[in-house]
């Protein structure tokens, strides 16, 4: 299994974390698509190569554009109480967990992985309660990812995704 | 009632297993060491001090919350009445290991009084014996801004106030919650 | 019986008095001191002067309970004391009533009767002193707890005050 990404969104649709494990050689210059229009456009037609020309920022809204949209239909279709816990590309598998304080984590990986929902479930609890919501240094929002990027938590999330 | 008995199991599964214990003396010092600060601070002004204690509950709740929902692994509740119940007896269990009562319900379900048998942050504590801190300083207001902080965190917003405590003589120590109103998901700032 | 109670704190300072009599053997618990008024502050110099004594037998001893440590031969009055680990000493000035000695000032004259209210020195007396004392030490105990008491001032507490007072009425 290979993960892409990582990102949390906080309950004011902000992007708090994110990180990347993608190869340096992906890089290439491809224009970024409209965040807005076509969310999983570069994924599907330009591969690999297209989502990591994307700078950092837009690739967080685009990722919560997308999942923002679809949690809302998921929603309409199967009743309130309704989540998605994942899809999939020919190129990627997104796999969503949230809690229900509104906290989002969003898991890029390859195809191939299974589920990622105890996963995500396990970062939330050892991860993110134990070294960001536990940190009384920590501010309890997190305007622009104050207070989740410290080490400890960067540590244990590496150690949790790298096992 | 079938989510109490659940939210019951939950807490005593949780309160036993998940939970780290502290010495309750030490829990009960560092509050009450808290508050009789705050009132010297403020110059034994207890609206102040209430004033206080709600904001450090407010802030307090708002990173619980994220504990309680780690340890309990529960959902979000389908009503208000299975919310009370998860407060009383998941929450309060697990934090202070007391279960407040649920009881005085309105018509709408909008409104319920936690009933409180023993309080753990109140041992020992005897009132300032000046004439005003019996008719005015809610000594447990913190919890009332945690409850307020934990339930805005699951998009809820309510109103909670001690209506007796029996610090002051009243023969119960009863707080009042009350749901104002659930709080919609935050849309995603416009870019352009 | 009659007893006067004092908390005195590390620098010598009383923290809380009581005065009260016996309860037992139709005891009304009203003291009755046979110096009368002037025992008001007569027993306060005599709870004092037996600080001094506490001083060298607190060494002497690794217990808490220190018995009747002193007395006053001139009202018929023996001092208790139970000292805490921070050096508070609970003293208990107890003086048997006028009436049933014949003699001020001689303790061995009438000690017939070992009940407590007649006999100050009877193993029964001191074990019920022991008893008070230990109830006492647990309530000031309680007391130091609450926050809003600053350690060093008089307790001022009605609610230790009154746990006290019910503390002699259930052993003295």
């Amino acid at each position: 299994m290979v993960v892409y990404s990582f990102y949390i969104f906080d309950r004011h649709a902000a992007c708090i974390y994110k990180k990347t494990w993608l190869p340096s050689s992906f890089s290439s210059s491809v224009t970024p698509a409209r965040p807005s229009s076509q969310p999983s456009q570069p994924y599907v037609n330009g591969g690999l190569q297209a989502r990591a020309a994307l700078s950092a920022d837009n690739d967080a809204k685009l990722v919560f554009g997308t999942v923002f949209s679809l949690r809302t239909m998921v929603r309409k279709l199967g009743g309130e109480d309704d989540s998605f816990l994942s899809y999939r590309t020919s190129q990627y598998k997104l796999h969503y967990y949230e809690t229900p304080t509104n906290i989002k984590f969003v898991m890029l990986t390859d195809t191939k992985s299974g589920s990622m929902r105890i996963a995500l479930q396990q970062i939330y609890v050892n991860c993110y309660v134990e070294y960001v919501v536990k940190n009384p240094l920590s501010p309890v929002e997190h305007p622009g990812g104050l207070g989740v990027n410290n080490e400890l938590f960067e540590a244990s999330l590496e150690q949790f995704v790298v096992c | 009632m079938a989510s109490g008995q659940k939210a019951a199991r939950v807490g005593e599964e949780v309160w036993k297993t998940r939970v780290e214990k502290v010495n309750a003396e030490l829990v009960t010092l560092t509050y009450g060491t808290i508050v009789a600060q705050l009132c010297t601070d403020y110059d034994y002004d207890y609206a102040q001090v209430n004033q206080q204690l709600d904001k450090m509950g407010y802030n307090i709740g708002m990173r619980l919350i994220e504990d309680f929902l780690a340890k309990s692994n529960i959902g979000r509740c389908g009503n208000f009445r299975d919310t009370a119940e998860m407060i009383s007896k998941v929450g309060f269990k697990i934090f202070l290991n007391v279960t407040p009562t649920v009881t005085n319900w309105t018509a709408d379900n909008k409104q319920f009084s936690l009933l409180f048998d023993e309080n753990p942050l109140a041992d020992f504590v005897e009132l300032p014996d000046d004439g005003r801190a019996q008719d005015e300083l809610w000594f447990s207001n913190i919890l009332c801004g945690v409850l307020r902080g934990a339930l805005e965190m699951v998009q809820m917003s309510i109103e909670a106030r001690f209506v007796s405590d029996v610090l002051r003589g009243n023969d119960v120590t009863e707080m009042r919650v009350t749901l104002l109103r659930y709080i919609e998901d935050e849309m995603p700032p416009d870019d352009d | 019986m009659s007893y006067y109670f004092v908390i005195i704190s590390p620098a010598d300072t009383p923290l809380f008095e009581l005065t009260f009599g016996t309860s037992k053997a139709g005891g009304d618990g009203v003291p009755r001191f046979r110096n009368g008024e002037t025992a008001r502050y007569m027993n306060q110099f005599i709870v004092h002067a037996a600080l001094d004594v506490v001083e060298e037998v607190q060494w002497l001893s690794p217990n808490m309970w220190l018995k009747v440590i002193d007395n006053y031969a001139p009202t018929n009055s023996h001092i208790s004391c139970f000292l805490t680990g921070t050096n508070v000493r609970f003293m208990l000035l107890h003086q048997p009533s006028a009436i049933t000695t014949a003699s001020a000032g001689s303790r061995s004259s009438t000690i017939s009767s070992t009940s407590i209210p007649q006999n100050p020195t009877s193993p029964q007396t001191e074990e019920a002193i022991r008893q008070f004392m230990n109830e006492v030490f647990e309530l000031w105990v309680k007391t130091l707890m609450n926050p809003f008491y600053t350690i060093g001032k008089p307790i001022k507490s009605p609610v230790f005050r009154q746990r006290v007072v019910g503390a002699g009425r259930k052993w003295l």
